[in-house]
């Protein structure tokens, strides 16, 4: 597969209409990763506790997002959600950990702590001022500890990067990083409306309206017209 | 192993350590009883505290120390439980903070090993015939003794809000 999309843009650009095969891969590619990022576990602090356990039982339901496969081991898993402090002694740790992953690989840091080192950030022996400082970071949910609906929010937001930015034509090639603060004054409900508006438009289809978006949809319409003039 | 009864009160208990050990002082300004005794007494007095069947402390549940540096000084503390009489003390002692060598509790209690590498990797207080005392916590390479006061890190931060 990988050697698949490596070449494929080399290949079909040259072919007279190759982009729209590639752009159309791009928009399948990115739906699928998108829509079934597993995140690897890895909670070092109280953060863990709020964004991996209670984001994954069945109040929260993380599976909704299709990311809920929480893998334990690096080799399998796409997303790495920082949840908590990282010191001294675990940095080399989580490089390795995230040299480990397979490409594409998303980090989201959340909290405080993984953002500036937090609440430990002065007088202390032993923080790393942010996770940044060891691997590059995506999307950034902050609080101490981010309440569920922050965290997918922040979610959302890294789902929204992906299907919007990334073309197999630059493999590996990144949006910025995006602080995803959760808007002043929302609450649950709204997100939960927000997220089923989300889902709604992109499981929805209106095939008339998809056929207007296409690129020849004019000449189509105009030849309908002259056509159905003629008796 | 089942508790014989509450065990001992607070003052009986202090009582009982100070028939043990005439130079050892009831300690103030702690939430359970607590004595201080000179570091040269310190080996032996543990060493009745568990094996004298009234007190019968066999259990080590903390070991942990405090820096003075205005008075020159380590506290160390160690934290004693009896499962047999469900009864807890606190016993402490000074060391001077240049010269901070204290006598290993391995032999007393076998839990004493890593809780004393812990307070070398921390306080930097040197534990006389220890079996392996080497750092615990920080990597091998640390330089310094982070939980003393004066301690300086070219990464630490200072809060500018002070
Ligand atoms: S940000 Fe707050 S809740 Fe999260 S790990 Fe740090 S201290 Fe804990």
């Amino acid at each position: 597969m990988g050697l698949i999309l490596d070449k494929a843009p080399a290949i079909l650009e040259h072919i007279p209409g190759g982009s729209i095969v590639v752009t159309t891969l791009d928009w399948a590619i990115n739906q699928s990763r998108a829509n079934s990022l597993w995140p690897l576990a890895f909670g070092t602090k109280c953060c863990a506790i709020e964004v991996l356990m209670a984001t994954g039982a069945a109040h929260q339901d993380l599976s909704r997002f299709g990311a809920e496969v929480a893998r334990h081991t690096t080799r399998q898993a796409d997303m790495m959600i920082v949840a908590g402090t990282i010191v001294k002694k675990m940095a080399p740790r989580v490089r390795l950990l995230y040299e480990q992953m397979a490409e594409p690989r998303y980090v989201i840091a959340t909290g405080s702590c993984a953002i500036s080192g937090g609440p430990f950030m002065y007088n202390s022996y032993h923080i790393v001022r942010g996770v940044d400082e060891v691997i590059p970071v995506d999307v950034y949910v902050p609080g101490c500890p981010p309440r569920p609906e922050a965290f997918f929010w922040g979610l959302l937001t890294l789902q929204r990067l992906i299907k919007q930015g990334e073309t197999i034509r630059k493999p590996g090639i990144r949006t910025k990083p995006v602080l995803s603060a959760l808007p002043a004054g929302m609450t649950a409900e709204q997100v939960r409306e927000e997220i089923a508006r989300e889902l709604e438009r992109e499981n929805v289809v209106d095939v008339n309206q998809a056929a207007e978006r296409l690129p020849w949809a004019a000449k189509v319409r105009e030849w309908i017209q002259n056509h159905s003039s003629q008796p | 192993m089942g508790r014989e009864g509450q065990g001992m009160d607070s003052e009986s208990l202090i009582a009982a350590v100070i028939g043990l050990e005439a130079e050892a002082q009831a300690r103030g300004a702690s939430d359970r009883p607590a004595v201080r005794t000179p570091l040269g007494t310190l080996e032996p007095l543990l060493r009745q505290l568990r094996d004298r069947d009234a007190l019968a402390f066999d259990m080590l549940l903390d070991h942990t120390a405090v820096d003075w540096p205005e008075e020159g000084r380590f506290e160390v503390m160690y934290r004693l439980f009896s499962l047999r009489h469900g009864h807890d003390l606190l016993v402490c002692a000074d060391v001077p903070r240049d010269h901070p060598v204290v006598p290993t509790m391995c032999g007393i209690w076998p839990s004493a090993e890593f809780q004393e590498r812990e307070v070398y990797d921390l306080f930097g207080i040197e534990y006389d015939q220890h079996p392996d005392l080497r750092r615990v916590f920080l990597e091998d390479d640390w330089q310094g003794h982070p939980l003393r006061k004066d301690y300086q890190d070219p990464d630490m931060l200072e809060d500018p809000r002070k």
